[in-house]
C-alpha cells in the first residue's frame, strides 16, 4: 500500500468537510495522542472503542486512558446507549466524497458508527482511494463482497422539517475522521 | 372521484401557505443544486449505464429473482416471493405472529405502503414505528407524503411543534434544530427496544443477494443494526445483475434527488449480518433475515406492456417532482397517490395502487417535458402519461370533451363556429383586442389572464389578396397556419410570409389543411387525431412543396406525430413521413435557410425570450431564434429566469385547470418583470397568448409580446 499524498488528503478534507465533518492527520505514533486531544477538546469524558491490530500497536486505548477519558472495550452495545464518544476504524476511503467505509460485519463498530453522538472514525491513509468508481471497481474486486459494507460520509442529517438542511439525527451529530499515515 | 373534487383538491393544496413556500422554494433552488452535484459526473452517461443496467434486469427479471434468491439464502438469509400484495401481507403477519414480534422499527419502505403493512399490523396490536423524520411526522399528522424523498413539506415548524408536543406529552418550540433532537430521543428508544427492522431496498443485486439501502439520517442503519430480526420488502423492479452495476444508480440517486453528491450512509447488506443478541451478556450471533420480493400481478402489467416497460428503469430519485410546474404548485397529495407522487408517481400508481386515482392525477400533467430532461432512468414519463390518457379517453369517453374535439376535427363545422365567435364576442371584448372577462362558469378561464379576441376575417380568405414580391424564388414554402394563425393572429401569418419572401422564398397556404390535432392528441383522443392528421396530409399536399413552415411549434411537433399514426408499409404513412420530414418551425427554417443576417432599424429595443416547451424540449430548438435575434440592429438581448419554464398554457390545459395554469403563469410575469424587457419574444402563438393575457391582466401591456417572426419583420423594415 501506498502513502497517501498531501494531494488527496486535502481532496478528502475538503470533501468531508463539505459534508459538515472534520478531519485530522497523524502518524501511527501519534494516534493515541491524536484521539486524545481530539477528544478532550470535543468536551467527551467518556467513549467507546472497538479494538483492532492498529489500535493496539499505538497504543490508543492507554493515550486515551491517560488523558482521563473513560474508555469501554467490551459490552459495547450496552454502553453506546449511555457513552457520549465512539471510535472505530474503518476499512477503507474515498477522497471525492469524504466518505470511509466500514467494509466488514462487525457488530460492535456497526453499533457504535451509528449510535454514538460524537463519532471518530480512523482510516489508514494508503486505503483511501481516489474516487467512487475505485471503491466499486475494489468491493467488485473482492473474493466475496463483506456481510456487511457500509459508506459513511459525514454525521447523520435531515432536511425534513421546511427543507432546512439541519446535522445530526438518529446517527452521529458530528463525525471526525483520523487520517493515519503508513509507516 | 370526480373533476369537481380533484379541483377542491387542488384548491385546498393552493391555499396550504407552506406547501407553496417550501416546495416552491425547493423546487427553485432544486436546478442549481442539481447542477453543482453533477460537477465532474456525466449525467447523460450515467443515465444510460442506468438504462443499460435496469433494462438488463428488467428483461432478465425470473433469473434475477433466482439467483439473488440463490445468493442472499446462501448467505443466511430467508427469501420468500410474493405473488401478491396480500400474500405478502399474510407472509409477514406469519412472521411477526410465530416470533412474538410486539415493536416494529421502519425506515422507508414506499412498497410497504401498497401492502398497508402500519395499518394492518397496528391493528393486530403491534407497535409499528416510521422512523424517517418526515415519515414519522406524516404518521402523526395521519397523512400520506406529500414528496417522494421529502414526505412532510407541506408542514410549518409550528405544525410539527404541535404534532411533537401532543406527542410527547412535553411542550415542543417550534425551532428545527429542537424538533430534530425530539424526533432523535422518542426514536433512540425505540431503535433500542424494537424486536425487529423493516427496509425498503434501492438496489438488489441478483450476483451477490447484496441490498443496498440509501439514507441520510441515519434511521436506516439503525433498523439494521439494533434489532434481532430484520426485514427487506421490495419489488421486482429494484434488481440489477452486479454488484458493479449498482455504482450507476448511486451516483445519480443523490445528485438527482436533493442535489447532494452523496447521502450521508449507503449501506450494503449481503446476507444475515452480526447482530449483539444480549447486551448484558455481550453474546452475538447471525440475525434473523427475511428479504420479501414482491412480485405481483401490477408489476408483471408493467413488464408486459412495451408502452410502459420502462418504468423498470426508474430508480425513485424524485426528480421528475423536484422540475415539475404543477407539482411545484400543488404537492403530491394531490398529483399522486397515497403511496407514490408526481408523474413517475402517476404512472405507479396506475399499476400498483390505484387505476382511478391515476386517471383522475394524469389530468395534472402540462406535457412540458422538463421530467425528461432530468430523469435518472431516462424514462418518457409525459409520453406514457399521455398512453394513460389516450387509455381513460377511450375507456372513459367525456362527452362534452368528445362533442368539442369531434367539432374541431370537422373542418367545417369548427371554422364556421369560429366565424360565428368572431361575431358573438362583441359583448364580452368591449371593444378591445382582448376579452378580460367571461361570465359565470367560464370566468376562471380568465382568471389572471385575458383572452385575444377573435380575428373578423380569417387568415385563409386574407391569404388570396397578399401580393409576394419575390424575384427569381429559390423554392416554395407551404404555411400551416393552425387555428391561432388563421383565426385570431391573422397579423402573425403575414409576417412570416413577408419573412420567407425577403429570402427568396414563395408562400403557398394550402386551403385543405385543418386543426393539426394537437389539442385531441393532449386529451387522449387519438382517433380525432389521426383524423386530423388525415385531413392535413391529404390537404396540405407536402409532395408539391420544398417546406411545410408552422408558426407554432406545437402544430410542428403534432404533424411530426403523423407517422406514429399509420401503419408503416401503407400509402398514408409514406406521406406521414413526407410532410412530417418537410414541416419545420420558422425560426429553425428562417435560420437554415440563410436568414440569420446582421440587419434591423437600429432602434434601441430590449429584448427577453421565453421558450416554449414543444419548441425547446420536443423540437430541441434553442440557439437558432436567439442568434436571429442578436443579430437584428437595435436589441439588447437579455436572458431571464427559467426562460425555458412552462407559461402555464399547455394547450386546453389552461382551460381544463386554470387554477394551476393562473399560478404558473404568476411565476413566468414576475420572471418578465426581473428583467424588465420592452419586448418578450416567443416563437409560440399559445405562449404569446397566455403571457400577453397575463400582462394585460395586470396591467402591464408596456411589455410587448411578440413572435420572432413579427420582431424580425418589424426591425428589418418588412411590413
Amino acid at each position: 500500500m501506498n502513502k497517501i499524498t498531501d494531494e488527496l488528503y486535502e481532496s478528502f478534507k475538503k470533501n468531508l468537510e463539505s459534508v459538515d465533518g472534520s478531519c485530522v492527520r497523524t502518524s501511527k505514533a501519534d494516534l493515541g495522542k491524536t484521539l486524545a486531544d481530539v477528544l478532550t477538546k470535543a468536551g467527551i469524558k467518556d467513549t467507546t472503542i472497538v479494538e483492532t491490530p492498529l489500535f493496539k500497536e499505538a497504543g490508543v486505548v492507554d493515550a486515551l486512558k491517560a488523558a482521563g477519558i473513560t474508555v469501554y472495550t467490551d459490552h459495547i452495545r450496552l454502553h453506546a446507549e449511555t457513552v457520549k464518544g465512539g471510535i472505530t476504524e474503518n476499512q477503507y476511503g474515498i477522497a471525492e466524497l469524504g466518505t470511509m467505509v466500514q467494509g466488514r460485519d462487525n457488530i460492535d463498530e456497526r453499533v457504535v458508527a451509528t449510535m454514538a453522538e460524537r463519532y471518530f472514525g480512523v482510516v489508514k491513509g494508503s486505503t483511501i482511494v481516489p474516487t467512487y468508481d475505485d471503491m466499486f471497481d475494489l468491493l467488485s474486486g473482492l473474493p466475496q463482497i463483506p456481510d456487511f459494507v457500509g459508506f459513511i460520509s459525514g454525521p447523520s442529517r435531515t432536511a425534513d422539517i421546511e427543507c432546512v438542511s439541519t446535522v445530526g439525527v438518529h446517527g452521529p451529530l458530528t463525525l471526525t475522521a483520523i487520517v493515519v499515515d503508513d509507516e | 372521484m370526480s373533476s369537481e373534487e380533484l379541483k377542491q383538491e387542488i384548491r385546498a393544496a393552493l391555499d396550504n401557505a407552506t406547501l407553496s413556500r417550501t416546495l416552491g422554494t425547493f423546487c427553485k433552488t432544486y436546478p442549481a443544486k442539481r447542477e453543482k452535484a453533477y460537477v465532474g459526473v456525466d449525467f447523460k452517461a450515467t443515465q444510460e449505464k442506468i438504462k443499460e443496467v435496469k433494462s438488463y434486469a428488467a428483461d432478465h427479471v425470473d433469473e434475477m429473482i433466482e439467483k439473488f434468491t440463490k445468493n442472499c439464502t446462501a448467505r443466511g438469509g430467508k427469501v420468500f416471493v410474493a405473488h401478491s400484495t396480500d400474500e405478502a401481507m399474510e407472509y409477514i403477519r406469519g412472521i411477526v405472529k410465530d416470533n412474538n414480534i410486539k415493536s416494529i422499527v421502519k425506515s422507508k419502505s414506499m412498497c410497504s405502503e401498497e401492502l398497508h403493512f402500519n395499518k394492518v399490523l397496528s391493528d393486530d396490536g403491534v407497535l409499528v414505528q416510521e422512523t424517517d423524520l418526515g415519515e414519522f411526522i406524516i404518521a402523526l399528522e395521519g397523512n400520506t407524503p406529500v414528496h417522494m424523498v421529502m414526505p412532510a413539506l407541506h408542514l410549518n415548524k409550528e405544525e410539527v411543534a404541535e404534532l411533537f408536543t401532543d406527542y410527547t406529552k412535553v411542550e415542543n418550540a417550534p425551532i428545527i434544530s429542537e424538533e430534530v433532537k425530539t424526533a432523535r430521543k422518542v426514536m433512540r428508544d425505540r431503535f433500542i427496544h424494537a424486536d425487529m427492522g423493516v427496509s425498503g431496498a434501492n438496489v438488489a443485486v441478483a450476483e451477490t443477494g447484496t441490498l443496498f439501502t440509501m439514507t441520510n439520517e441515519g434511521n436506516g442503519r439503525m433498523v439494521g443494526t439494533l434489532p434481532k430480526r430484520h426485514m427487506y420488502i421490495f419489488g421486482i423492479e429494484k434488481f440489477v445483475n452486479s454488484f458493479s452495476d449498482a455504482r450507476w444508480i448511486f451516483k445519480a440517486l443523490p445528485r438527482n434527488g436533493t442535489g447532494q453528491r452523496i447521502t450521508a450512509y449507503i449501506s450494503m447488506y449481503t446476507g444475515a449480518t452480526q447482530v449483539v443478541t444480549d447486551k448484558d451478556a455481550d453474546t452475538k450471533a447471525a440475525k434473523d433475515f427475511d428479504v420479501i420480493i414482491l412480485d405481483d400481478p401490477g408489476r408483471r402489467a408493467i413488464l408486459a406492456d412495451p408502452d410502459f416497460r420502462e418504468i423498470f428503469n426508474c430508480i425513485r430519485c424524485g426528480a421528475c417532482l423536484d422540475v415539475c410546474p404543477a407539482f411545484a404548485l400543488v404537492g403530491g397529495h394531490v398529483f399522486g397517490s397515497k403511496v407514490y407522487t408526481g408523474g413517475i408517481g402517476t404512472l405507479l400508481t396506475h399499476f400498483l395502487v390505484s387505476e382511478e386515482r391515476a386517471n383522475d392525477i394524469q389530468n395534472i400533467c402540462l406535457q412540458c417535458g422538463r421530467c425528461n430532461e432530468v430523469c435518472g432512468g431516462g424514462l418518457h414519463i409525459p409520453q406514457m402519461i399521455m398512453k394513460l390518457r389516450e387509455k381513460d379517453a377511450k375507456e372513459h369517453p367525456d362527452h362534452i370533451k368528445k362533442f368539442a374535439l369531434d367539432a374541431v376535427s370537422d373542418r367545417k363545422l369548427f371554422h364556421s363556429m369560429l366565424r360565428i365567435a368572431a361575431a358573438a364576442q362583441g359583448p364580452f371584448t368591449k371593444g378591445t383586442p382582448m376579452i378580460r372577462h367571461l361570465p359565470m362558469f367560464l370566468s376562471g378561464l380568465t382568471e389572471g389572464r385575458s383572452f385575444p379576441s377573435i380575428a373578423e376575417v380569417p387568415f385563409r380568405d386574407i391569404f388570396p389578396t397578399i401580393q409576394q414580391k419575390v424575384e427569381n424564388p429559390k423554392g416554395t414554402i407551404a404555411l400551416f397556419t393552425g387555428c391561432l394563425l388563421d383565426f385570431v393572429y391573422t397579423d402573425l401569418a403575414r409576417d412570416v410570409i413577408l419573412d420567407l419572401n425577403s429570402i427568396g422564398y414563395v408562400v403557398d397556404m394550402p386551403m385543405g389543411q385543418a386543426c393539426c390535432g394537437c389539442p385531441a392528441a393532449n386529451m387522449g383522443d387519438v382517433e380525432n387525431a389521426a383524423k386530423e392528421a388525415e385531413i392535413n396530409i391529404e390537404g396540405m399536399n407536402a409532395e408539391k412543396y420544398d417546406y411545410v413552415v408552422s408558426a407554432c411549434p406545437s402544430c410542428t411537433h403534432q404533424i411530426r406525430q403523423y407517422p406514429t399514426y399509420f401503419e408503416e408499409g401503407t400509402d398514408m404513412r409514406k406521406r406521414a413521413d413526407e410532410i412530417a420530414n418537410k414541416t419545420f418551425d420558422f425560426c429553425k427554417l428562417f435560420y437554415d435557410l440563410g436568414g440569420c443576417v446582421d440587419a434591423g432599424d437600429d432602434k434601441p429595443v430590449k429584448v427577453t425570450y421565453h421558450d416554449s416547451c414543444h419548441l425547446c424540449r420536443s423540437l430541441r430548438v434553442t440557439e437558432e431564434q436567439r442568434e436571429l435575434l442578436k443579430h437584428t440592429n437595435g436589441v439588447e438581448f437579455v436572458e431571464m429566469h427559467d426562460h425555458d419554464q412552462c407559461c402555464g398554457f399547455g394547450g386546453s390545459y389552461s382551460v381544463l385547470y386554470p387554477e394551476i395554469s393562473a399560478p404558473i403563469l404568476e411565476n413566468k410575469i414576475n420572471n418578465i418583470k426581473d428583467v424588465a424587457p420592452d419586448v418578450v419574444a416567443v416563437d409560440c402563438p399559445g405562449c404569446m397568448m397566455q403571457i400577453r393575457g397575463g400582462l394585460d391582466a395586470r396591467d402591464m401591456d408596456n411589455i410587448q409580446v411578440k413572435h420572432t417572426a413579427t420582431i424580425i419583420a418589424e426591425k428589418r423594415g418588412l411590413k
